[in-house]
């Protein structure tokens, strides 16, 4: 678009939008800014204040290690990215695919007591649906690259 | 079988390699011959591909798990419906899907071509083929649908029960047939830039694509929330999920394309404008379809993920650099014969929609593609929330229900403002009266107090264009008040139907609002004959309820719903236990009514103590965002009907084009 072509107004106008749309880009992007790490790069960052108090952690939900109290929303579990482990506690109701060795994205902060405490928890079944050895590879990579599958949120 | 739809799609890339070389090649060489033997490669190519999914269906109904993709998305007990669309469960048979849409929009492009649009034609085929052939490669060498096991399990593994659902079966192909819909224009824009005929054919040619195409995917976006807030169990239906955001972005910058290429229409100006907006489109929808099929981003929906994504970022790049470079070349011819003079215009209140659409693309863009940058800059994952799209995304539509409201009442070039104010009165009036009686009402929430009053300002508008017109008509030809309002509205389908797409939308924004601003939910344990209240409502634990079917076990709990001390229905929300071994899946239980939806789900029973653990969700107006929809799609169509200008100007080119042929 050739400047000439445009009256003041409209030039002005548009810069005034323009202006308008990176100011709130930038505060909204300030505001809800995220970190996703695995099970050990979170608790390598623990303490780092710079990067803020909210994260986002992917991992492995450790066999065996869901205990849920009878009357009580959510969960308290281990996670892991196969060397570390993170307690976490969950209060919401979990996911259908929550289950014992399935991957979780967990979003939330350290707490006081030393468990992550999650708001927010994405789970993706240790599926069923990839059996051949393709699958099974898409699966392990899916894995290592922290891409949950077949996930189902939990609000 | 196999072998057979293996053949279909080797042979399929020979006919749309053929189709890319004999038409690129006939466009050079002015060969007609080389140009009808492209066109007919595209039929052929569409016949294979037709093929080849007619053999992955049989595959699927005759329970061939020697075949891979059947056994991982299918299994003897899938009910015949869900057999359909396992077609497009998995990433293979999607893809494969998603050629089969785009051959067929590209066989109907050439049958309606045949003696219209020549010089176009040859350069709209090659980039039509161009496409399928990238689409045959995938599913030729890196996603291939006929791949057969070594060793055969008696059952297949059945189909994801969260996409066991109506909606998710036809949400895959509303969306496929928006997104592919959109390359028909960008390939008559290519067509353009290439032969340089960039007079309004490429795209009033393609008006109907487009149109047709944008409701479908906004259909398909409605849909995808749909299934969300009806199968996964959360409350809400649209969680700013990568794969939801890939499938909003090229759809709001059709819409803005849409609008703005009625400048050209009339002004011839904005034209690098639109060329840029095609291209942006048809570069986003691959993009989406990329996100979609590679799970490139982690999220909800990602049922898939594989290795074709360098492929898909090779073919981007070439595309980038093809259309872009086009664009440049043809930049001199581009330009604008119409000076934007005013600031109050219509020109100028189309512009300001266009750039706040497109920067609400660009905002919802960097928000989902922000992790993998990143990554790639900073070596680490980070996402960016919700709040972040919630407050770019109100903002920015508060300014374009403002201009949708004005909009239509501004005058083309230059409007004079007291005539402007004089006519904005009675809209404006009854925007602000819905927000003091809603104020008077009780409601407090600033933000849904505006949304709201924006809403009736843009309704009002609109009902007064539809007055406003048909008493000029009732003035002018003396006809009766109904008939003057139907033949205003038939002989401007397109500007009327619009409207009615405004109103549909307004609903979409109230039902937004309502659900979003004004969400009650609660959680309760209950034994038999406790209740818990929500709102206006109290619940009422009544008993447990089983069934048994064919394909699964159900479990739930039976709620009597009481307002005002006297039971109004009976809810039932539970578990589904499938019997092919999948994991249970939560069955939520809607009380929907045109005021609010009353929302359960079962998160946990205690068999011992007899109690169940309820979540509910009250989500006021939600009802509307659906009927809203259906708005949308009824005026859409109707903009699509012919009118009697279109039908005139057919008649006199299809006359013309019968006396140059006499005459030649």
């Amino acid at each position: 678009m050739a400047a000439g072509r445009f009256s003041l107004k409209i030039v002005v106008a548009v810069a005034a939008l323009v202006a308008g749309f990176a100011i709130l880009f930038g505060v909204g992007l300030r505001g809800s800014m995220v970190y996703y790490l695995t099970v050990g790069e979170f608790l390598d960052r623990e303490g780092r204040e710079d990067l803020g108090e909210n994260f986002r952690v992917n991992g492995n939900v450790v066999e065996g290690s869901i205990v849920r109290t009878p009357g009580r929303l959510g969960a308290v579990f281990l996670m892991t990215d196969g060397s570390r482990r993170l307690k976490v506690h969950f209060d919401k109701e979990t996911p259908d695919t929550f289950v014992d060795g399935s991957e979780v994205v967990v979003e939330g902060a350290m707490h006081d007591d030393g468990m992550f405490a999650a708001h927010t928890l994405l789970a993706k079944c240790p599926s069923k649906y990839e059996s051949s050895a393709r699958g099974q590879e898409t699966l392990r990579n899916a894995a290592e690259k922290g891409a949950p599958r077949d996930a189902a949120p939990a609000r | 079988m196999a072998e057979f739809g293996t053949l279909c799609l080797l042979l399929g890339l020979a006919t749309a390699g053929w189709a890319v070389v004999a038409s690129f090649n006939g466009w050079l060489d002015r060969s007609g011959a080389l140009v009808l033997s492209g066109e007919r490669a595209i039929y052929a190519t569409w016949g294979l591909v037709a093929l080849a999914i007619g053999c992955l269906e049989y595959l699927i109904f005759t329970d061939r798990f020697d075949i891979e993709y059947v056994a991982s998305y299918s299994n003897r007990a899938l009910p015949a419906m869900y057999k359909v669309s396992a077609l497009w469960a998995g990433q293979a048979g999607s893809i494969l899907f998603w050629l089969f849409v785009l051959c067929s929009y590209a066989a109907v492009v050439v049958a309606m071509n045949r003696r219209r649009n020549r010089p176009l034609m040859p350069v709209v085929v090659t980039t039509l083929s161009s496409i399928a052939l990238f689409f045959l490669l995938l599913v030729n060498f890196m996603a291939r649908p006929f791949v057969g096991l070594s060793q055969v399990p008696i059952d297949g593994l059945g189909m994801n029960p969260q996409l066991q659902n109506p909606f998710m079966a036809i949400h895959p192909p509303a969306l496929y047939t928006g997104y592919v819909g959109l390359t028909i224009p960008f390939a008559f824009a290519i067509a353009a830039l290439a032969t340089g005929q960039l007079s309004d054919t490429w795209f009033r040619t393609t008006r109907r694509f487009t149109i047709l195409s944008w409701f479908v995917l906004g259909t398909g976006i409605l849909l995808g929330g749909w299934w969300a807030y009806v199968e996964l169990g959360w409350g809400g239906y649209w969680a700013w999920d990568p794969v939801e955001n890939a499938s909003l972005i090229p759809w709001l910058t059709a819409t803005a394309f849409l609008h703005s290429v009625m400048i050209e229409e009339r002004k011839r100006m904005l034209r690098v404008w639109n060329m840029s907006l095609v291209i942006m489109t048809f570069l986003l929808s691959i993009l989406g379809t990329f996100i979609t099929r590679s799970g490139v981003i982690s999220s909800v929906h990602s049922f898939t993920r594989s290795d074709i994504g360098p492929m898909f970022a090779g073919f981007l790049g070439v595309s980038v650099i093809v259309s872009v470079g086009l664009l440049i070349h043809r930049l001199p011819l581009l330009q604008s014969e119409h000076r934007l003079d005013s600031f109050v215009s219509r020109e100028s209140s189309f512009l300001f929609n266009n750039l706040l659409l497109v920067g609400a693309a660009f905002a919802v863009l960097w928000g989902t593609i922000f992790p993998i940058i990143s990554e790639a800059v900073r070596g680490v994952k980070i996402t960016v929330g919700p709040p972040f799209f919630n407050e770019i995304m109100v903002p920015i539509t508060f300014g374009l229900l403002t201009l949708s409201a004005i909009c239509p009442m501004i005058a083309w070039r230059r409007a004079t403002p007291h005539r402007l104010i004089d006519k904005v009165r009675i809209p404006l009036g009854t925007g602000i009266l819905a927000a003091a009686v809603l104020f008077a009402a009780g409601m407090r929430d600033g933000y849904a107090l505006v949304a709201f009053s924006l809403c009736a300002f843009v309704v009002a508008t609109t009902v007064m264009e539809f007055f406003w017109g048909t008493r000029a008509r009732m003035k002018a030809t003396g006809e009766p008040a109904l008939g003057a309002l139907w033949s205003l509205v038939d002989r401007n389908k397109r500007r009327y139907g619009g409207f009615i797409v405004h109103v549909g939308v307004m609903l979409i924004i109230v039902g937004i609002t309502g659900s979003s601003a004004f969400k009650q939910e609660a959680t309760a344990v209950l034994a038999r004959g406790e209740s818990f209240g929500l709102g206006r409502f109290a619940l009422r634990f009544e008993d447990i309820v089983s069934r048994d079917d064919p394909n699964q076990e159900f479990l739930g709990a039976r709620l009597a719903v009481i307002e005002g001390g006297r039971q109004v229905g009976t809810l039932e929300p539970g578990q589904n236990f499938y019997k092919a071994g999948q994991d249970p899946s939560s069955e939520i239980a809607i009380r929907s009514t045109l005021r609010e939806d009353l929302y359960l789900i079962l998160s946990g029973f205690d068999p011992q103590a007899g109690k169940v653990t309820l979540k509910a969700y009250l989500n006021p107006l939600i009802a509307w965002i659906w009927i809203g929809g259906g708005v949308l799609i009824l005026g859409s169509w109707f903009a699509m009907l012919p009118d009697l200008r279109d039908r005139r100007r057919e008649a006199e080119a299809r006359l013309s084009a019968a006396e140059s042929y006499a005459t030649s």
